[in-house]
């Protein structure tokens, strides 16, 4: 069989039977190893709509599959299996079981944003890598990834208070993916920490640490900044039809209905 | 006075050539086998043009009611040529009808013949009635009565266009390219898209030759602004699952076999050689070129000239060829047509 061909068979389409009687007939042996077909039967409509009302995703119907994106793409240089032109094809064509097949080296992207200035088109495939990643997450497909879970720990505490307090910030992402918090490497920086910082910035730190001061006259910004994000995060829940009717009219109406 | 100028089918070609010689004062008689003007824009009733997006009864008529105002255009609707004799300067043509017509020199612009799917039985046309042509869905368009279903009237939900129906294909001899169909499907899934915004358009490729300036104006737009979608793909067959349409072929960009449901399927039919070529090519004497279009005698020096002296060629005779470009190159054989008069009328 030709290389091509046999790149094309999918190790769990190969189906074996130890015994196989057709019609009467013994068929076992060499003859009881079954390719099955794997035809594209329909294409999903909504699912470039979707990709395409997150963040980046935009322009993907835009794509006209040259390759330029794969051809500059860093990733796709270490490892062949990442294939932005091939993805942007399956989301725009809905083939979605064929794209969660590589879900997991999709957020694999560096950003490094060759692709979008290789595109003809102007299809940005850097952003629509990032909304792909986005798309899987909230469709529950991955996981969320920790340096996910950093940034909204870190952008939550920004947005309450104006800024940040690290140690609280630290506690919540150790908390959030399941890290203790006495690591040893964290353990010796606070006793680093106290042996060499002046008493007065010790004194500092801790009592930011127990109050978590709020820049002042925050509140304002802090709810204009919080209702944007809701907004945002609404509009893209139900972009993916993941919100039911309720919770859409809660958000039509202005409430908080962050998850 | 010297002779008119014959000039053989009423299209976009043939009426530009009437109205040009008309223009600088030359006498011409327009031979028009149908009753009606206006050729295949007329008679097969297109909807709205490219590039200029005028409909055809508005852009096509005008130049039809330009040529019927004309004093020095002879028309003569209903009538074939039968016979072609004499030279440069003197021809006798013998219409159909018996008659017969002195004229100096002739021009052909006798068009093409819209291929027919019957030949492309695998795609399912004569099969199955929601499996149309470009030209019928043309006619929804221009009717006023919209894209539907011939079947039971209903609003496609999803609609393919076969793009080279009749085209580049060896398998039926159709050895070349119909340049205009890419184009004229793009212009199409707008359409449709603009008619019925909930109607999914997929158009089945093997290359798309929107050329020139119709890159932007057709295929980015058509992906940009109405989300059309191009699959690279040569379609195996049309066939249906008793509801639906159903279309096999290979998805050549992920290397799979795909199997799916339409309710419209449309080809894009190509530019057929005019199905009377032979017997144009034997009454006027003129050779067909090997695809089976009329020949054209000279690329550089004079355009419009065939392997005859005093008789040209214009437009989609010569070849699959635009609306705008047939009208120019009507105008251009005119030139040519007068310019062979002048030694004739030198003498006279």
């Amino acid at each position: 069989m030709p290389i091509h061909e046999q790149s094309l068979i999918r190790p769990e389409n190969l189906k074996t039977h130890d015994e196989l009687v057709m019609d009467g007939v013994d068929v076992s042996g060499h003859w009881s190893t079954f390719i099955e077909s794997r035809v594209v039967t329909d294409y999903n409509e909504a699912m470039q709509d979707e990709i395409a009302a997150l963040p980046g995703g935009e322009h993907i119907h835009r794509c006209w599959q040259c390759g330029s994106c794969t051809n500059s793409c860093t990733v796709n240089a270490i490892n062949p299996d990442f294939n932005p032109r091939y993805w942007i094809y399956l989301a725009r064509m809905g083939m979605e079981s064929e794209l969660l097949r590589d879900k997991d080296i999709i957020w694999q992207c560096v950003s490094c944003n060759k692709c979008t200035y290789a595109c003809p088109r102007d299809v940005v495939p850097e952003g629509v890598m990032k909304a792909m990643s986005h798309w899987l997450e909230l469709k529950g497909h991955t996981p969320m990834s920790p340096s996910m879970h950093f940034d909204e720990v870190f952008a939550d505490q920004v947005i309450e208070r104006g800024k940040i307090e690290e140690s609280r910030v630290m506690q919540r992402f150790f908390k959030r993916t399941g890290q203790p918090l006495f690591q040893d490497w964290f353990v010796e920086m606070v006793k680093q920490m106290l042996r060499h910082l002046p008493v007065g910035m010790l004194a500092r730190m801790g009592l930011a640490s127990v109050l978590a001061p709020s820049t002042s006259g925050w509140s304002r910004a802090r709810d204009a900044i919080r209702e944007y994000a809701d907004e945002q995060h609404g509009k893209h829940r139900r972009a993916l039809g993941l919100d039911n009717l309720i919770e859409t009219a809660k958000q039509d109406a202005g409430a908080p209905a962050r998850s | 006075m010297n002779q008119p100028i014959l000039i053989v089918g009423a299209g976009p070609a043939g009426l530009a050539a009437a109205h040009a010689l008309a223009r600088v004062g030359q006498r011409s008689v327009l031979v028009e086998k149908e009753d009606r003007l206006g050729g295949a824009p007329i008679l097969s009733g297109y909807a709205k043009l490219v590039p200029s997006g005028e409909w055809a009864r508005d852009a096509i008529g005008g130049m039809v009611q330009r040529v019927e105002s004309e004093t020095l255009v002879e028309v003569r609707k209903g009538v074939k040529v039968a016979a072609f004799d004499g030279a440069p300067g003197n021809f006798t043509a013998t219409l159909s009808d018996g008659t017969s017509v002195r004229a100096g020199a002739a021009i052909l612009t006798t068009g093409f013949t819209h291929f027919d799917s019957l030949n492309k039985p695998e795609w399912g046309f004569g099969t199955f009635p929601d499996v149309v042509t470009t030209t019928q869905v043309e006619q929804m368009i221009s009717s006023g009565q919209g894209v539907r279903c011939p079947s039971d009237g209903r609003k496609p939900k999803r609609v393919a266009i076969l793009l080279c129906v009749g085209s580049r294909d060896r398998q039926i001899g159709r050895e070349w390219c119909s340049k205009i169909c890419c184009t004229v499907s793009a212009n199409m899934a707008m359409e449709i898209r603009e008619e019925l915004p909930d109607c999914h358009v997929y158009i089945y490729y093997m290359d798309i030759r929107t050329f020139g300036l119709y890159e932007t104006k057709y295929y980015w737009k058509s992906q940009e602004e109405f989300k059309v979608k191009y699959i690279k793909a040569r379609i195996a067959e049309v066939t249906s699952d008793g509801d639906k349409l159903i279309v096999k072929g290979e998805d050549t960009l992920v290397k799979r076999p795909i199997t799916i449901p339409f309710d419209l399927v449309v080809h894009a039919i190509g530019m057929d050689p005019n199905v009377d070529n032979k017997s144009i090519s034997s009454v006027f004497g003129v050779d067909l070129e090997p695809h089976g279009y009329l020949g054209r005698g000279n690329f550089y020096g004079n355009t419009a000239e065939t392997s005859r002296a005093g008789v040209f060629v214009a437009g989609a005779a010569t070849g699959p060829e635009t609306i705008d470009d047939s009208i120019a190159q009507g105008s251009a054989a005119a030139l040519a047509a007068l310019g062979a008069l002048q030694p004739a009328r030198a003498s006279a």
